[in-house]
């Protein structure tokens, strides 16, 4: 599980855990059932306060992504409700937000704006389709 | 009740005319990294000093481990892992030498951890001090603070002077060997991306008085900057706790304590604003260069141009 942290960032470290092990479960990087790091190699790998991880996995838990299997460690849940966590929706809400306001600032139409959006998400789902089809397994 | 690691209370400390400490108070729990944010000569080393004995307070109340450091030091030190700032170590002397002459001054040193410590940080055992690097010394000096299995660590700054690399190794060190094993941890620093990663509080002391005692997320949650309308803040300008304040063009920027509730205030005003999450360094700027109050300063024009708010 690779993850960045950006240092001095306006996003508090651990938002920003959370919400790139939610983007790797959603892009299914990391898949339902797989083990994640335990809190101390995580912490030390990252160079971040146990508690913080502690605190990460806890709400992740609470939010259905991750399950904590007593003595056996901290996965990926079976049934993990994608694009329903609060920590993931709230992020996009914000940066569409964000993009909406530049967008105006550019003088787009609202209508010119939902285009490119949806011209976007449309090579999303191309390139996620062909990385679908070229990867047999895990 | 569990009993807190380290307690100041209204703590004062002059040198002839010049009061370094006006009135510190501040707790640190049993288990916490705790990390001690000030700027050069705000006082952070002779707090330091004074948890260890080393220096008197001439007023308020100091407990270390329950214990008052002016009057018990010995025993203190022998409970404390102290790294001193720019900690000197007799340089003729070879890392294994040091060990085994710093291992007599505490009853409880474990030879076999302080060599397992030094394999770990791959420090070499028949190098003289002298020719260790920098990061080296910093690490040789973890080891004679930590071998004796101290309840409490106390650290002043002790990334001064290391690079990004030994920063982060020195991060790891701290997670693994310390936080790991339940210690509490003081230490002071200057370099505030460095901290938030691995304490789990922060105090902020600015000019002998300390201005934050916060957990880093709380903090985060609590410090915000608005930007809204002159018209707007003066209105509710009253209900804020602001620690500056600048003047944008027709707007103001506005950095306040207890974000939540002005931002709900502001909400039920209908008024309209922004809110911009700030990192650590811009909280820690606020709290300690912050104009609070005589008006604002513009940040688009030079000063002798500002235009005081009526």
């Amino acid at each position: 599980m690779f993850l960045r942290i950006e240092k001095g960032s306006a996003v508090p470290i651990s938002r920003q855990i959370a919400e790139q092990i939610a983007t790797l479960c959603a892009s299914g990087s990391l898949r339902p059932g797989e083990r994640l790091p335990s809190v101390r190699e995580l912490a030390r790998e990252l160079a971040v306060n146990q508690n913080t991880i502690l605190r990460v996995y806890e709400r992740l838990v609470g939010e259905g992504l991750l399950e904590m299997r007593h003595g056996q460690g901290t996965f990926v849940a079976a049934r993990a409700k994608r694009g329903q966590l609060a920590v993931h929706r709230k992020r996009l809400v914000d940066e569409l937000r964000q993009i909406a306001r530049q967008a105006v600032g550019l003088g787009l139409t609202t209508d010119e704006l939902h285009e490119l959006l949806a011209e976007a998400a449309g090579g999303v789902e191309q390139s996620l389709s062909a990385a679908a089809n070229e990867e047999p397994t895990s | 009740m569990i009993e807190s690691a380290i307690e100041l209370q209204a703590v004062t400390k002059s040198f002839g005319r010049t009061e370094v400490l006006r009135g510190v108070t501040f707790r640190v729990d049993r288990g916490k990294t705790f990390a001690f944010l000030g700027r050069n000569a705000s006082g952070k080393t002779t707090t330091i000093r004074m948890l260890l004995g080393l220096l008197k307070r001439d007023d308020g109340s100091i407990r270390v481990l329950g214990l008052d450091p002016s009057q018990e030091p010995i025993e203190l030190r022998r409970r404390v892992g102290y790294l001193a700032e720019d900690q000197t170590m007799y340089g003729w002397m070879q890392v294994g030498e040091i060990l085994r002459f710093v291992a007599p001054f505490y009853p409880t040193w474990d030879h076999d951890l302080a060599l397992k410590y030094v394999r770990d940080f791959e420090l070499p055992i028949a190098t003289n001090i002298k020719h260790l690097s920098k990061g080296q010394n910093v690490r040789l000096g973890l080891v004679l603070a930590l071998a004796h299995r101290p309840e409490l660590v106390i650290l002043d700054d002790p990334a001064l002077g290391l690079d990004p690399i030994m920063r982060k190794q020195f991060n790891r060190d701290l997670i693994t060997h310390l936080q790991g094993e339940g210690r509490t941890v003081f230490y002071s620093s200057h370099l505030l991306y460095e901290v938030e990663p691995v304490a789990d509080e922060v105090a902020i002391l600015d000019q002998g008085r300390i201005v934050r005692q916060a957990d880093t997320e709380t903090l985060r949650r609590d410090v915000k900057q608005l930007i809204l309308g002159r018209e707007a803040f003066e209105a509710i300008r009253g209900q804020l706790t602001v620690l500056d304040v600048r003047s944008d063009g027709d707007k103001l920027v506005v950095a306040v304590e207890r974000a939540e509730s002005a931002i709900e205030r502001l909400g039920r005003e209908g008024v309209e604003f922004r809110v911009v999450d700030l990192n650590l360094d811009e909280i820690f700027e606020a709290y300690v260069v912050g104009r609070r109050e005589g008006g604002a300063v513009d940040v688009a024009k030079p000063q002798a141009e500002f235009q005081p708010l009526t």
